[in-house]
């Protein structure tokens, strides 16, 4: 008996080993374009050229230059970027949800049609909407419109950027929301009605606070999709003080002397964003991917 | 309060009819109990009351008022659910006091001390502050019941609310239930497919099939005086015996034994050629020997001992298939195999027309009478 459980213990002992020897490859192999372009970010110029890019920076070649260069460049991206950004994804969020309630959770004629209609505007390329969308654009003048609220009027194409974003995220969260309103409990919701509440009622008592991991989701999902996007920053902003984050991170690349190390500090910068809603959101996305309640 | 009346009550799903004129008349404060199969319609019948359902044809009143038409929040009716349906998010205070939010201007503190009364009504005061998912199935049950109390409506529904619960707790609630039920003395409807919950809790019994109302009496009367053999066989556990005879003059013979009638039997099955014999388990007798016109050679096939009493299943003869059930004392010992003569006295039969299953003959309830006691 003893003499089986050691040799039991041993094998485990063995695959363990194995185990985490296989994450750890994995983790490097991962973790290495990073670090490649932390160090870099941290080399000057000279540094970069005599050492390879993965090995940290000689006592000699450290510096944090580019990361101050980077950002005096990125600065004002940022600020753009999470003007338009940040409404989007809440916007394209919250009407997901009502439209996903509205087909979900309530009875009415030619919903099926509606519902397939948001479904088709899920597999809508970005490039087959960007001849439409300028000319849409072009006809509803935003900056004229707003120039009255001089404001507003300059940040005429962040304003552009947020509403196209907002509106091309509406079906995605949509399909997201529906799902999760397809496993409420509709007796819950029954006993609602009984208890004398309206639909609108409902929604916001009741199905608005029961989705917080399904917002998480959608958050995390629409945040990183819409701060990462450069075509439509590209198409819709002509003015460079309203150009969002991606663009700014583009002028970083030189026409003449490639600054790696700046381009590197620039790019992280630009990700770092993301990454805290990551971290901010991550309980709450993980309890909706895993369809709790 | 007011009286509830179904009349003429119909649903349809596109072809199929769910329920097919139902017609009841709920007193005021009586606890019906809708019963049946599942498939039967009773859950569609209590989603109509509620207003969860439109009605197909027919309508239901409350009082001189038609609900039809009225939306479930203009109904004054309070509705419990198998799944407790309660709301995650919200505490148990919380949960009680949203129907009083959404349906009343009551002022906060009016709210406050009814969600309080019916809390301690309940025994659960000191769960006020928890969520549902901190509560086990018989608190979570509770509530879901306070939820309906709190609301002082004018009818309960109840579907199949104590379904989920173990056995000793059901149990338990179904006594605490009925005495809430009668303290309140507030019309109730209540759906289960658990023919032990509709005789032990119901004022009255409506039995349904196939969406058509079968009987409605008092649970004695269901159970003595089946209006036909699906009544008669869905009440009681075990059930019914049921036996395929054809009418001979002035017996009835079946493919494992004769039954002679006598002559008020005959003159009932007068008109039908072919009729159900129908028998309780504990009306069968098990004696060891007899030679009485009404008693037959067996062989014990399966004994069930319950305790207080045992399950014996019967076969004409150890080859055949078709057994029938007998309930004896549970001091009798009775062994597999044994055989006995069972004895199915006339006056406890029940006959049914083998067509339509219409009962051509209940049990004389000449015993039940004499069996009280006598001074």
């Amino acid at each position: 008996m003893s003499s089986n459980s050691g040799s039991w213990s041993e094998s485990v002992n063995l695959r363990r080993v194995s185990v985490y020897g296989v994450l750890v490859v994995m983790v490097a192999f991962y973790l290495a374009p990073l670090e490649t372009g932390l160090m870099t970010a941290f080399k000057t110029q000279n540094a970069f050229f005599s050492t390879t890019p993965f090995a940290p920076p000689p006592a000699d070649g450290v510096t944090v230059q580019p990361w101050a260069a980077a950002l005096d460049r990125l600065g004002p991206g940022v600020v753009n970027s999470l003007l338009f950004a940040v409404p989007a994804t809440m916007l394209s969020a919250l009407f997901g949800s009502m439209a996903a309630y509205g087909m979900t959770n309530l009875n009415w004629k030619y919903q099926v049609g509606v519902l397939s209609l948001f479904v088709a505007g899920v597999f809508i390329p970005y490039q087959s909407v960007l001849v439409p969308l300028t000319r849409f654009w072009s006809m509803v003048d935003v900056a004229s419109l707003l120039a009255f609220i001089p404001p507003l009027a300059d940040r005429a194409g962040l304003i552009e950027l947020g509403v196209t974003h907002a509106a091309y995220g509406i079906p995605i969260c949509t399909v997201l929301f529906r799902g999760y309103y397809l496993s409420l409990d509709d007796e819950m919701l029954e006993a609602a009605r009984l208890d004398g509440a309206s639909p609108a009622r409902i929604y916001r008592k009741i199905v608005l606070p029961l989705s917080k991991p399904m917002f998480a989701v959608t958050l995390i999902y629409q945040f990183t999709n819409i701060w990462n996007d450069l075509l439509f920053a590209l198409v819709l902003v002509s003015d460079p003080s309203n150009a969002p984050v991606t663009i700014a991170l583009n002028t970083l690349k030189g026409s003449m002397v490639q600054q790696y190390n700046v381009q590197m500090a620039g790019a992280f910068i630009a990700a770092l964003p993301t990454l805290v809603i990551y971290v901010l959101f991550g309980e709450q996305f993980a309890k909706g991917v895993a369809g709790e309640t | 309060m007011a009286r509830l009346t179904l009349d003429s009550v119909t649903k349809r799903f596109d072809d199929v009819v769910a329920v097919d004129g139902v017609s009841v008349d709920i007193e005021d404060g009586e606890f019906l109990v809708l019963v049946g199969p599942s498939g039967c319609g009773k859950s569609t019948t209590l989603r109509m009351i509620a207003g969860l359902e439109s009605i197909s044809e027919g309508d239901i009143r409350l009082g001189q008022t038609s609900l039809s038409g009225k939306r479930p929040k203009e109904r004054d009716i309070a509705m419990v659910f198998q799944s407790y349906a309660l709301y995650p998010h919200m505490t148990v205070r919380e949960n009680m006091s949203f129907g009083l939010e959404e349906s009343t201007d009551l002022d906060d503190d009016t709210i406050r001390q009814k969600v309080e009364d019916a809390a301690s009504m309940l025994d659960i005061d000191d769960l006020l502050g928890r969520k549902p998912d901190e509560l086990s199935g018989g608190q979570q049950q509770r509530v879901a019941l306070g939820r309906a109390i709190v609301r002082d409506p004018e009818v309960f529904l109840m579907d199949e609310p104590l379904s989920n619960l173990d056995a000793k707790l059901r149990a338990q609630m179904r006594t605490e239930l009925q005495r809430i039920q009668e303290n309140l003395d507030t019309t109730t409807v209540y759906v289960t497919h658990d023919q032990t919950e509709a005789m032990t809790m119901g004022d009255r019994i409506a039995i349904l099939d196939g969406g058509h109302l079968q009987q409605v009496g008092t649970p004695l009367e269901v159970y003595h005086k089946p209006a036909n053999r699906f009544v008669a066989g869905f009440i009681g556990e075990p059930s019914m015996n049921f036996f395929e005879m054809e009418v001979q003059g002035d017996r009835l013979v079946g493919d494992d034994f004769a039954y002679p009638l006598s002559e008020e039997s005959r003159a009932a099955v007068e008109g039908s050629s072919h009729v159900t014999l129908g028998i309780r388990p504990e009306d069968v007798e098990v004696v060891e020997e007899g030679d009485g016109r009404h008693e037959f050679e067996t062989v014990v096939d399966v004994v069930e001992p319950m305790g207080n009493e045992n399950n014996v299943y019967l076969a004409f003869s150890p080859e055949r298939e078709h057994s029938f059930v007998a309930t004896v004392g549970g001091m009798r010992s009775v062994e597999s195999g044994q055989p006995v003569v069972a004895r199915f006295p006339e006056s406890a039969i029940h006959l049914f027309d083998a067509e339509t299953g219409a009962a051509l003959k209940n049990r004389s309830l000449d015993e039940l009478e004499s069996s009280e006691p006598r001074l």
